[in-house]
């Protein structure tokens, strides 16, 4: 009998906390809207985006035919109105290129970005959560593993892996997944880390003191308790991540170890295209690196916006 | 004070044979044939085996690992198998010292003008300038160092004519002086990417120096603006960029890696790709252990310093 108003009770303070979350996450959007440089970040990821998607279907010419030199010389053309970008050392459009150029990139980056949040968040809890011996020992590892320099380990990994009886077998597309992998590893530590010093100060708040006397199991709190109340800095993580993977997959591609030919990639045509520059012939090398500028800056900022409203 | 550093001290150790673990273990797991790599394609299978023998490709896992170790315990990595008449160390340490130059003409370019830079932004915060200078920031620090080095290459370079936009071996003949025009677009492009991260850092620290309440007291008590700013707000917003600066220099050695490639500089990155591509096993591992030591000292060094500069820093370091 006197259980009733009680559940009643229960349900109210559980329909309230649930109303007062998704304010909240109202709140927030309309304030992410209000935000120049959330909007400009937007647009411009929205574009790359667009351009990856729609690929040769919208491009001037084939990205990957090599044309007869419509300049009348031996290709590089500088720009013109045939070639508004001119064309690369092969005959290619570089125009064409470019729009198709974030492809793998932006399937490869952020893929490796949501999988270190992903891994990098259990790692993380497990460790703030228990605490005792086995964060003494996560967190030394993790922190060897922060001393070692991410592009370097890449290129370990990366051209070992390439040569290795192990993976021999792997074909063009499978590399990508080997890259998303590579990074994931790599980024998996700092997120670790972020989560861990969050979860600290969760742990022995009231809400986490009651539900393990209420005698939940440490997986219920852990996933159902605590997950929800981080899920900010979780989110805030993920898209700073998203942010270094692309300048991680970037430069790995550049130094010749990460997404490799035929495909349009702008840091591997600036890798194929920079010796160019010894003979006064800039565009192969500047579309690109544009490109990879825009994309960079663009995503930063979105970032930015997002932390700075979580964080507010 | 003492304890304090004796006791990081220990613990970096530890963490160095963690990450010499870590970084034995890829390599373990990953096996590529270096013997194979090294002698070609077209070298009979017999002087492969030799060369496997020779320098103990075919031992144990306890083996190879007990020799990286006890390299770093010598400071004695042996031999480069690709160069065998070369030492590991010194073959690594040429082309490091190299890269130190770079690095060090883009931290005196890049740390007086972002600290500047931070402070102008915090004294004007919210302003038209603090954002711009927040703006740029985020830019400098978000673009790879390769896409900058790239941009100021055909920029300054190349259209404006103002430096070398391509690295010579002819630089090395001349004077430091006269290597700055080769030396400089590199070096700016590694100063703009560290630009963004000190001069956020100067900026938040600025302005949480100057909400506090011992600042409001110095006002109250009478000392001029200038005096609040040395004495009071500079001391305490030094140890957050500090702090970044030394992480920097860590990074620098990873960021600096597209940069040289970019301007074909012959640095560290070029020994540690190609001794990647051969398949160089003990040049590569020592190289990135020897990455990582330079990032463990910096912020090793740079905790000592604030713990000096900031007497409440040293009593929270003394109970730690």
């Amino acid at each position: 009998m006197s259980n009733i108003p009680d559940a009643a009770a229960a349900t109210d303070v559980l329909a309230r906390s649930l109303t007062e979350r998704k304010t909240a996450r109202q709140e927030r959007w309309r304030l992410l809207r209000r935000r120049p440089g959330f909007l400009v970040g937007v647009f411009i990821v929205a574009f790359w985006v667009f351009c990856a998607i729609v690929g040769d279907r919208i491009t001037p010419y084939d990205p990957f035919t090599d044309r007869d030199s419509d300049c009348g010389l031996r290709p590089p053309c500088p720009p013109s109105g045939a070639h508004w970008f001119g064309t690369d050392q092969i005959g290619r459009d570089i125009l064409s290129r470019v729009m198709m150029g974030a492809r793998d990139l932006l399937l490869v980056a952020p893929i490796a970005a949501v999988l270190a949040v992903i891994t990098g968040s259990i790692l993380g809890m497990v460790m703030g959560y228990y605490r005792g011996w086995v964060d003494n020992i996560l967190s030394r590892v993790v922190e060897a593993f922060l001393a070692l320099p991410v592009v370097m380990v890449g290129i370990l990994v990366l051209t070992l892996s390439r040569e290795s009886s192990l993976l021999k077998a792997i074909s063009f597309d499978s590399r990508n997944i080997l890259i998303i992998y590579v990074v994931a590893l790599l980024f998996t530590p700092i997120v670790a880390r972020t989560v861990r010093s969050t979860v600290l100060g969760e742990r022995d708040l009231d809400y986490v003191v009651s539900a393990k006397l209420r005698g939940e199991s440490n997986l219920f709190i852990m996933t159902r308790e605590i997950l929800p109340n981080i899920s900010g800095p979780i989110i805030v993580e993920l898209t700073v991540r998203i942010g270094y993977s692309i300048f991680t997959v970037a430069t790995l591609s550049f130094l010749g170890v990460g997404i490799q030919r035929p495909s349009p990639d702008w840091g591997l045509a600036i890798s194929e295209s920079r010796d160019l520059l010894n003979a006064d012939q800039w565009w192969p090398v500047t579309f690109p690196a544009l490109a990879i500028a825009t994309l960079v800056i663009a995503v930063n900022l979105i970032a930015d916006s997002i932390q700075a409203v979580y964080e507010r | 004070m003492w304890r304090y550093v004796v006791k990081r001290v220990l613990l970096s150790i530890v963490t160095l044979w963690l990450l010499a673990t870590i970084v034995f273990v890829m390599t373990w797991a990953l096996p590529s044939d270096s013997a194979r790599l090294i002698l070609g394609a077209q070298a009979p299978e017999a002087s492969v085996e030799a060369f496997r023998v020779k320098f103990g490709l075919n031992d144990g896992f306890f083996a190879q690992y007990g020799r990286l170790l006890k390299g770093l315990v010598t400071f004695d990595f042996g031999v480069s198998w690709k160069y065998p008449t070369q030492e590991v160390w010194p073959y690594l340490a040429k082309p490091l010292e190299k890269t130190a130059k770079l690095a060090v003409l883009a931290m005196i370019i890049t740390a007086p003008i972002s600290v500047g830079a931070g402070l102008l932004a915090a004294k004007f915060r919210d302003r038209k300038l603090d954002r711009g200078i927040v703006l740029v920031g985020l830019a400098a620090s978000s673009i790879p160092e390769f896409v900058t080095g790239a941009l100021l290459a055909v920029g300054l370079g190349l259209k404006l004519d103002l430096f070398e936009p391509v690295y010579s071996t002819r630089a090395e003949e001349l004077s430091i002086i006269g290597q700055l025009p080769y030396l400089m677009l590199p070096a700016l492009a590694l100063a703009l990417a560290y630009f963004g991260y000190i001069a956020r850092m100067m900026r938040a620290g600025t302005i949480r120096a100057l909400d506090s309440d011992y600042v409001r007291t110095a006002t109250m008590k009478g000392l001029s603006s200038s005096q609040v700013m040395r004495r009071h707000v500079l001391r305490n917003a030094a140890a957050p960029t500090i702090t970044v600066m030394s992480v920097q220099i860590g990074y620098l050695v990873s960021g600096i890696i597209g940069v040289e490639v970019v301007f074909n500089y012959p640095g560290f990155s070029r020994v540690l790709l190609d001794a990647a591509v051969d398949g160089d096993l003990p040049v590569l591992q020592v190289a990135v252990i020897v990455s990582a030591l330079i990032y463990m000292v910096a912020t090793l060094i740079a905790d000592l310093v604030i713990a000096w500069l900031n007497p409440r820093a040293r009593l929270d370091l003394a109970s730690a």
